[in-house]
């Protein structure tokens, strides 16, 4: 969002209704990159089957939630969240990690592209394998693509913790989305930078996937590396107070 | 109360009866293997409700308006004598992921094919334009009608892409014949590379009618198969584009004696008639006249020899200087082509009809192409018929990835 940075203001002038004000904590923080939604405002419904539910059929909280929502603010749909069928949020992150100096329309063809390539490399297995390996075979991109990030999550992670004037590095539980995000983030800097000079990025990116989503290659080494590492500073684990 | 029931009944099938139409009866009653080849040929409207996407007729003289939007396979020897060149890359790629050539019968190929069946050879020969826009299947039924004339033994004179002759040239050397023009080895003996080995069985057959000297040493006498003007110019690179230049000229010198049918197939002829990017070295454009083997190809479109049939295409895709799209011939040939090719028979190749836009859903169904669960359902059917409005091209790229 192209919000410009409001400093902090004492006073209402230029505000408009439901744009937060300009409440401040410390001195000199700018509101930048914060929603300038308000908190009554409330998540878009894409989902597209909510609304093709007959009214006949909805139960009464369902009711008394849609009168709710005509009476309430609701923000605007971010332009990458659409209602179609083939949307995957996961997809959608990776592409939008992958993006650079905001060119999405490259990630995304980067991304499909390696979608694309995962595929036929996968048909290129499957017609040659004998018929017993080929149950075996997958060749949906999408199932390799999440399986593949789910097997480099790793389950445990380090923190830098300031004790005694020194850092050490405690293991530590990692929630959900920090695990996939590592997931995806290692992936990415993988393809970026180990890869050879003339080859692209889809073709380095369905590689690695490829090898993930059997449990071995780089990626699942430095998955592994890190849980090592947290084997390690196990002593260190009290210093955690979370 | 008994015969109340049974007229009831008599009555409810009496109506299933009547609800059933009568082709179904005849089918019925014919014997299960005509059965069986009448359901996968002909598209029988109560059978299936799902569109039959393959028809067993591989032969595309015999192909007719019942198998629009149906697909007919090339086997892979043929696909290597027939298409050396000539396929477009992501063709090529689905080939070599689906280990099969599957081509589909639309109505622009079908029709031409019908004029090609009844044509006069006595007459000169007639050109026909495939024009559409981007992504429509040009080249795609360009490669039917080629398969239908090489199935017919007519000698294919097929240039893949005229767009590639005129741009991204490395070597451009003056040429020996005419101090004027520019000869390009590597694109010319590529070429003849590729016309060798789609009409093997011509070259030996057809004798030059004059005396060649390649150089000092080297010369083709009078009466020698058209095979060694061939080897020549793949021996020789430098004299390649000479050796197309010959082999043109006696082609369309000989087409009209009978030995022979030439088909003049040419992808981008637009190219032919428009702008260059090659420079000279002193860094000044060239014409595409200039060119010897556009000089020569452009001798070769014209319709003064008799004994065959030209059948071209005008594409954006490639071309140079053309705005996006723009896909009708008079805009992409400018006056000098229009006027050069004027009196030819244009076949607008557009969108898939429903028809075969439900027949090439289902064939990526068949081959497993299309992986994403939701690709199988209805509402993804829609979204995919929304998101590539039944343009072919899209159509491929979108299911490449889902």
């Amino acid at each position: 969002m192209a919000a410009p940075t409001v400093k902090v203001a004492r006073g209402w002038w230029g505000l408009a209704f439901g744009v937060r004000r300009a409440v401040l904590r410390l001195p000199g923080l700018t509101l930048v990159r914060w929603s300038r939604y308000g908190p009554e405002y409330q998540d878009p419904q894409i989902d597209k089957e909510y609304y093709r539910k007959p009214l006949a059929q909805l139960t009464e909280e369902e009711t008394y939630e849609r009168e709710l929502r005509k009476t309430q603010v609701i923000k605007a749909a971010p332009a990458t969240k659409t209602s179609s069928v083939f949307e995957d949020p996961m997809i959608s992150k990776f592409t939008n990690m992958m993006m650079k100096g905001g060119n999405k329309v490259l990630a995304r063809s980067l991304m499909t592209q390696t979608l694309e390539a995962v595929k036929r490399k996968q048909f290129e297995k499957y017609h040659a394998a004998s018929a017993e390996e080929q149950a075996t075979i997958e060749r949906n991109p999408y199932t390799i693509f999440h399986q593949a990030l789910k097997n480099c999550e790793p389950v445990i992670g380090l923190v830098p913790i300031l004790k005694g004037g020194h850092f050490y590095q405690v293991p530590v539980p990692l929630a959900d989305r920090r695990r996939r995000f590592l997931a995806m983030k290692w992936m990415i800097a993988e393809c970026r930078e180990k890869k050879p000079r003339r080859m692209l990025m889809p073709e380095k990116l369905s590689q690695e996937l490829l090898e993930a989503f059997y449990s071995r290659g780089p990626v699942i080494k430095r998955k592994h590396d890190m849980h090592k590492m947290a084997e390690a500073n196990r002593a260190l684990a009290h210093y955690r107070w979370w | 109360m008994s015969t109340g029931i049974m007229l009831k009944g008599m009555t409810r099938l009496v109506s299933r009866v009547h609800k059933l139409d009568p082709g179904r009866f005849l089918h019925s009653g014919t014997q299960a293997s005509q059965c069986l080849v009448a359901h996968l040929n002909n598209q029988v409207p109560n059978e299936s409700p799902r569109a039959i996407s393959r028809t067993l007729e591989n032969d595309p003289a015999k192909h007719g308006e019942q198998h629009v939007g149906q697909h007919y396979s090339i086997s892979v020897q043929e696909l290597k004598t027939v298409f050396p060149h000539g396929l477009p890359p992501r063709f090529v790629m689905q080939v070599k992921t689906f280990n099969e050539a599957c081509l589909m019968v639309r109505k622009p190929a079908l029709e031409l094919l019908h004029y090609l069946k009844n044509t006069n050879f006595a007459h000169p020969a007639v050109r026909y334009i495939l024009y559409g826009e981007k992504g429509t299947g040009k080249t795609l039924s360009l490669c039917h009608i080629i398969h239908f004339c090489a199935k017919q033994d007519w000698l294919i004179l097929h240039i893949p892409d005229a767009h590639l002759w005129v741009k991204n040239c490395r070597d451009l050397l003056q040429s020996t014949y005419n101090k004027q023009r520019f000869d390009q080895p590597l694109e010319a003996s590529i070429w003849l590379k590729n016309f060798k080995t789609a009409n093997e069985r011509f070259l030996s057959q057809i004798k030059v009618q004059d005396k060649y000297v390649w150089n000092k040493r080297e010369s083709t006498e009078k009466g020698s198969p058209l095979a060694e003007v061939v080897e020549q110019g793949i021996m020789r690179v430098r004299n390649a584009t000479d050796a197309v230049g010959i082999v043109l000229k006696e082609l369309k010198r000989q087409s009209s004696l009978g030995i022979f049918r030439l088909l003049v197939a040419v992808d981008g002829v637009n190219a032919l008639w428009g702008r260059t990017t090659l420079k000279r070295e002193d860094k000044s454009l060239i014409a595409p006249e200039e060119l010897a083997l556009i000089y020569n190809l452009r001798k070769m479109v014209k319709n003064d020899w008799q004994g065959g049939a030209i059948v071209l295409t005008v594409s954006q895709t490639g071309s140079l200087f053309k705005p996006r799209k723009a896909y009708l011939p008079q805009e992409l040939l400018g006056k000098e082509g229009f006027d050069t090719l004027d009196p030819f028979i244009p076949i607008l190749v557009s969108n898939y009809n429903p028809k075969e836009f439900e027949g090439c859903i289902q064939y990526y169904l068949e081959n497993s192409w299309l992986q994403h669960e939701k690709a199988h359902t209805e509402e993804g059917k829609k979204e995919l018929l929304f998101l590539s409005n039944r343009n072919p091209g899209l159509l491929e790229r979108l299911c490449a990835y889902l």
